[in-house]
């Protein structure tokens, strides 16, 4: 058996003199992901279609909502589209965790967990697709919204905030779901929490009628909503005369959730690995 | 720690939590292994023994509850950046991502780790040519065949030139073809690289061809190491194998019990068909006794042969359970 000495200047040097940087291994991670997704058209096409149909749904199910007389005679399509734009990012969100899911069970995770990558970059990267993605989905739904006859008065700034307040609920909802899957590591339990979450977060919101048409206890519920806290940001932003007070609010609400939730899917990639 | 060590663990214990009230699972109780750097170690062992938890510690992933343990020369748990960056790890599962092509794994691999574009895509045609897979390379990997996937396991592990390589089964599920084209490779890598490579598998044929030492593992402890040839020489004499029809074990184990210089006497029953496996320090002595043996209790056989002790045997010996109990019986009955 030999016995050759473990002398560092003659050890096969590594390919790489450093380890990459937290934003390079972000940008991979995340590189990876939408590769990933543009190689699953089904996943890219659905999450365009969905909201398509909802605001033709919606729209029309919906629309003498617009007549009654708590809704103040405002155009229920423009009312709707900030509602479905935030649906959109908590149903697409709801997914996020998937892909962790997939990783595990077919080792991927291992295998990256004992590389030199830091845990919170396997979490950013992910979430930076899947914001990428909300924001398309938000762009698509505006101006689908549009061409149905929606009109935005807030311009391209109260559609920017709109999109940018989306992006706070899907980062918040995603890294939810990322946590989810972490720590139950089962498809089943994600799909299960998430139907059990989403499902009522959309009724009990905002999003598609106005406060004053729900009943209050629903009313009352709806005020502690993420999904409402969005919606109302987006609505106003994208009306006539905004009320910066209520988009300032909201955001820092969400923002701080957010912050809260990405914290706990990092700290649920650890637990994954003391699980090992 | 003695530098030339690549791998130096001591008392590695892990235990899992049974769950449901179970008691807890300990994977690790007291586990050793020290690993010349350079030097090709097997971890043969049954399933569940703990090989693949070994490996988890050593590679960074799981955390030991107790003992210590150096890979290239850094302590797992407090320098474990150090330790990560010094390794490759193929797990028993798969690490390839089905959805991009090799070529895309390796090049994503090289850059997480901080290769530049360039020499991401240089490395990556340089495993795919070494590793023949040609014109598989830019397709996905959800298509490709199994033996060819383990390749770019294998592949991916060897991605940032490590000084440690941890293969777990790396050959599981290949043909013959496929798996004696990933021992050329892995015997190239320990000697062309002089890369040390901790190997774990069930087939010892493969720790006796790779392996410049084994340790034999069992319920969370190494039994045995050292290298093939000191562990055969451990066994004495030969080794007698009679292929049994519709055995009872029993019957069988008394009339084994019977003939003088047969030891270590075990019965495997495998469906209708079974096997007695002895050892004796001259095989042709003992073989018309115990045929002789074996027809006064009525046992039907198939074929018998001697044979030189092989790591089979050694593994039989020190982690076949079935063997040490029946050792128990027969000695007993034989008093
Ligand atoms: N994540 C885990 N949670 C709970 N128990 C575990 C976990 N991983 C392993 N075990 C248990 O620890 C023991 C050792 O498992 P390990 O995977 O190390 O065995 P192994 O020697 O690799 O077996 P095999 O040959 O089947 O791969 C087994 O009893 C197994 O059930
Ligand atoms: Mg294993």
């Amino acid at each position: 058996m030999s016995t050759a000495t473990l002398d560092r200047t003659t050890a096969p040097a590594p390919t790489t003199a450093r380890d990459a940087s937290w934003p390079a291994q972000v940008a991979h991670v995340s590189w990876r992901w939408f590769v990933n997704l543009l190689r699953q058209p089904w996943g890219l096409g659905v999450a365009i279609v969905q909201p398509v149909i909802w605001i033709v749904l919606f729209g029309n199910v919906f629309s003498a909502v617009g007549d009654l007389p708590g809704f103040g005679g405002a155009d229920y399509l423009t009312f709707l589209v900030p509602g479905i734009v935030m649906m959109t990012v908590l149903y697409s969100g709801a997914w996020a965790g998937t892909g962790f899911i997939d990783d595990i069970r077919s080792g991927v995770m291992d295998r990256l967990l004992s590389s030199p990558v830091h845990r919170s970059a396997l979490v950013t990267g992910q979430l930076v697709q899947q914001l990428a993605v909300s924001l398309v989905q938000g762009v698509c739904v505006i101006g689908i919204g549009w061409l149905a006859g929606a009109r935005y008065d807030g311009g391209l700034v109260g559609m920017a905030v709109a999109l940018g307040v989306s992006l706070l609920l899907a980062a918040a909802f995603c890294s939810l779901s990322a946590a989810v899957a972490l720590l139950a590591r089962d498809q089943t339990a994600l799909i299960g929490i998430s139907t059990i979450i989403v499902l009522p977060a959309t009724f009990v919101s905002t999003a598609l009628m106005p406060p004053a048409l729900l009943p209050s206890w629903v009313e009352t519920a709806a005020r502690y909503n993420p999904l409402t806290w969005a919606t109302e940001a987006a609505r106003t932003a994208m009306s006539t005369d905004v009320d910066w007070g209520l988009v300032g609010t909201r955001s820092l609400w969400l923002a701080v959730l957010a912050a809260l939730v990405a914290w706990w899917s990092v700290h649920a990639m650890h637990a994954y690995q003391r699980s090992l | 720690m003695p530098l030339d060590l690549a791998v130096d663990a001591h008392g590695l214990v892990k235990t899992y939590p049974g769950g449901r009230g179970q008691p807890d699972v300990r994977a690790l109780d007291g586990l050793d292994l020290a690993v010349p750097a350079g030097t090709v170690h097997g971890l043969l062992g049954p399933n569940g023994a703990g090989k693949s938890t070994t490996t988890k510690v050593l590679t960074t992933l799981a955390r030991a509850a107790e003992g210590t343990a150096r890979v290239a020369g850094f302590d797992v748990a407090r320098d474990a950046a150090a330790v990560r960056r010094r390794i490759g790890y193929v797990s028993q599962g798969t690490g390839a991502d089905g959805l991009l092509t090799p070529r895309e794994n390796l090049a994503m691999a090289a850059r997480l780790r901080g290769a530049s574009r360039a020499d991401a895509t240089a490395r990556a045609r340089e495993l795919v040519d070494r590793f023949g897979l040609g014109e598989a390379a830019d397709r996905r990997t959800t298509c490709l065949s199994g033996g060819t996937r383990r390749k770019l396991d294998v592949a991916l592990g060897l991605v940032d030139r490590p000084q440690v390589l941890f293969l777990d089964e790396p050959t599981t599920g290949l043909d013959p073809e496929a798996r004696a084209s990933m021992w050329a490779e892995i015997r190239r890598l320990a000697g062309e690289d002089a890369l040390t490579v901790v190997l774990t598998t069930h087939y010892l044929e493969e720790a006796d061809r790779l392996a410049d030492a084994v340790s034999i593992v069992d319920q969370g402890r190494v039994v045995v190491a050292g290298s093939p040839d000191e562990l055969k020489s451990t066994l004495a004499g030969d080794t007698l194998t009679v292929e049994l029809v519709e055995p009872d074990a029993d019957a069988v184990r008394s009339a084994a019990a019977r003939v003088a210089g047969l030891d270590d006497a075990v019965v495997h029953v495998e469906g209708p068909t079974g096997r007695l496996v002895a050892r004796t320090p001259d095989g042709s002595a003992v073989v018309a006794a115990v045929i002789a043996a074996l027809r006064d209790a009525g046992v039907r056989h198939g074929a018998v042969a001697v044979s030189r002790p092989t790591l089979d045997d050694v593994y039989l010996r020190h982690a076949g359970r079935s063997w040490t109990a029946a050792d128990a019986t027969s000695k007993e009955a034989a008093r």
